[in-house]
């Protein structure tokens, strides 16, 4: 779908000026800066960012899944197909968890329950939010793991999670996820765990399941390989903020932020030659707890100014999308924006 | 060399005078129960000095468990490892101890791997205090400057006050104190951010430069392993698949599990979004180690797999060089130096 198309399809998800701050023993972390953004019905955002940006807990927190305790500060609305659901209690937010929103972790192996079986697990969902038998549950749970590609569902279903491998583990969990037909679904690095091999099929698995349920879903990842070709839509972020937002061909096009950029350039890359200088971002990302005042890029960004030190950079449109015609949205935060493009030129 | 009856000397072995490491039909078991896992069977290197070889596979595949058997970590079940003409398998206490400290080796998680009570001064300066080696503070501060450290704010400090790729400088700083000349760096990047990766990466050529290093270099990620090696070989459930020089294997990988895994790759191109579905790819998942397959153990998830390779396990032969292809080795003149272990070669 072009990004024109999706102007027109209704918006699913709205996150508007969303700010985390968590309680840990070394103090306030700002785990989550200011972070907004839209996602409509049948899109894919990508969230990129390094452990530490923010990513997951951003995720985490739009299904409610923050432990009351460790969270200090929540501002900002999260408005779900129209309904404002931040301030949700938690009874409601059940009613919604699995139905609406669905998640995928990251690691398979604890994601799933190791004393019950697949049926068990898979048939929760159905029977909890669509009210089915606990005979229609299972026969529902059996096609749910052929679609999701589990070989001979029929006998796999009263295994248990230790029987199956990393891969087929992580395609119950998504069958667990997909079970109630959500609008929208969070993958929160569902391919991280895994081996590349078995990466490309749960990664063409979610592709595919996403075009045919015509689901919204936010792609969470440290890889910026996997949304390349996977989101229509790619947000980076750096130490709790949103950096650089823009439709993927767009970001690959022309990187504006300098973060985004130097991510880019330090993936080594399979076509070039061997021994190839990698170029490094030199410095390490910054600790949460006292964010100090400028762009938290700055101290580690080739192009820094005095004034980054100083000032936090807004989100601000990039100058080429409101040149352009096309109603591509490319947003970005910094105040001297590069002019990057992925293909290696650079103006 | 001397050959115990019934084995051959491999193909894909080099016969040259720089053949730092050399493993010959190393096969390593592990007992899981009343079961036996073959970790690794009957796979034959070798590395020439001032080479990286890389060894890729999946999770379970025995990359790592290669690395471990050429420290004697545990010692292989069977072959040898030849250390500049000297099986390792064959010394015993004193003369291992002695031998190994021209091989050092680096861990996938650099945090676990130091000793979170000791000071990094303590930690890269151990080698040294063992060995007695004179000149230790002089030495430890030249490794620590040589991984990027200032050892004047670092030497007093201990682990936890260091990030995961500041911790992985300290272990490279003290596996390089005692000057090793092989260097196994197991998975030494995997376990951190990709903003630190590239450093790090960069330093490992740095030092491999620097001290004249040669490196096994173990990774599940093709495109990092591309970067480093000098020659890669490829490992499926304890088999070796295919090896040859970093280049050829990557462009023309003649080893069906080899052109999945470089298809399994994300496309960093946007573009190409849609036309990730239809190619090539393997189906299922890893066989289990302990009952692995007949004949190759890569036909369970092979698209071209025929009735031969159940029967009968393929071995090794030489990639066919295309005209187009660069000169592989002038000083053999026809050899190649891109072997496959497929009936069926791409």
């Amino acid at each position: 779908m072009t990004p024109r198309e999706f102007k027109e399809q209704p918006l699913l998800l709205d996150v508007r000026n969303l700010t985390i701050r968590l309680n840990s023993a070394a103090g306030l972390v700002h785990a989550v800066e200011d972070v907004s953004f839209v996602l409509r019905e049948g899109q894919t955002l990508g969230i990129v960012g390094e452990s530490g940006s923010g990513k997951s807990v951003m995720a985490r927190s739009l299904m409610n899944l923050l432990s009351r305790r460790s969270v200090a500060q929540r501002q900002g609305s999260v408005v779900l197909s129209g309904r404002e659901i931040s301030a949700l209690s938690e009874r409601e937010m059940q009613k919604l968890r699995g139905a609406q929103v669905a998640m995928i972790f990251q690691d398979p192996m604890t994601a799933l329950n190791p004393v019950l079986t697949i049926c068990v697990q898979v048939s929760e969902p159905l029977q909890q939010h669509l009210g089915l038998s606990k005979q229609a549950a299972r026969q529902r749970t059996i096609e749910l793991l052929d679609a999701v590609g589990i070989p001979d569902a029929a006998n796999r279903v009263d295994q248990y999670p230790h029987q199956l491998s990393g891969g087929m583990r992580q395609r119950v969990v998504i069958a667990i996820a997909l079970a109630c037909d959500p609008a929208l679904l969070i993958a929160d690095e569902p391919t991280t765990a895994l081996d590349v091999t078995v990466q490309k099929q749960i990664l063409d698995l979610l592709s595919r399941q996403q075009t045919q349920r015509r689901m919204g879903m936010l792609l969470i990842t440290h890889d910026l390989g996997v949304v390349a070709s996977r989101a229509d839509i790619i947000a980076v972020m750096y130490a709790g903020r949103l950096v650089e937002l823009a439709p993927a061909t767009t970001l690959f096009g022309a990187m504006r932020h300098p973060y985004t950029e130097a991510l880019f350039n330090s993936i080594p890359r399979i076509s070039d030659p061997g021994h190839t200088r990698l170029q490094a971002i030199p410095g390490r990302p910054p600790q949460l707890h006292h964010p100090s005042p400028g762009c938290a890029f700055a101290p580690r960004c080739q192009y820094a100014q005095q004034r980054c030190h100083r000032e936090t950079p807004p989100v601000v449109m990039a100058e080429s999308s409101i040149v352009s015609a096309k109603p591509t949205e490319h947003l970005h935060a910094c105040f001297f924006p590069v002019a990057k493009s992925a293909s290696g030129g650079v103006n | 060399m001397s050959d115990q009856p019934g084995q051959t000397t491999p193909l894909q072995l080099r016969d040259r005078d720089d053949i730092v490491l050399r493993i010959e039909h190393l096969s390593v078991n592990f007992r899981v129960g009343k079961q036996t896992v073959q970790a690794v069977s009957d796979l034959s290197l070798d590395v020439a000095r001032g080479e990286t070889l890389g060894l890729v596979g999946e999770s379970g595949c025995g990359k790592s468990t290669v690395g471990r058997a050429i420290m004697q970590l545990p010692p292989p079940t069977a072959g040898k490892v030849l250390f500049k003409g000297q099986d390792l398998c064959l010394l015993s206490g004193e003369a291992l101890r002695q031998t190994r400290t021209a091989l050092q080796m680096i861990f996938q998680d650099p945090i676990s791997s130091l000793n979170p009570r000791r000071k990094v001064r303590d930690i890269v300066a151990e080698g040294l205090q063992i060995w007695g080696r004179p000149s230790q503070q002089s030495r430890v501060r030249e490794v620590m400057e040589a991984v990027g450290l200032d050892p004047d704010a670092v030497a007093d400090r201990r682990p936890h006050q260091f990030s995961g790729g500041q911790c992985q400088r300290i272990c490279i700083a003290r596996s390089l104190a005692l000057d090793p000349e092989v260097l196994i760096c197991d998975e030494p990047v995997s376990a951190l951010d990709v903003s630190v990766q590239a450093q790090i990466l960069n330093l490992l050529e740095d030092m491999k430069q620097r001290y004249q290093l040669t490196m096994v270099f173990v990774a599940h990620n093709l495109a990092v392993v591309r970067n480093v090696s000098d020659r890669v070989a490829v490992m499926y459930l304890g088999k070796l698949c295919e090896i040859g020089g970093t280049g050829s294997v990557y462009a023309r990988p003649a080893h069906p599990y080899t052109r999945a895994l470089l298809a399994s790759i994300p496309d960093m191109n946007p573009l190409s979004r849609h036309q990730q579905d239809g190619l090539p790819l393997l189906h299922g998942d890893l066989p289990s180690p302990a009952n692995p397959p007949s004949g190759c153990r890569f036909r369970t998830r092979c698209p071209n797999a025929q009735a031969l390779c159940a029967e009968k396990e393929p071995l090794m032969q030489a990639v066919r060089q295309t005209e187009q292809n660069e000169p592989q080795s002038k000083t053999t003149g026809v050899v190649s130096d891109h072997f496959v272990a497929c009936h069926f070669p791409l």
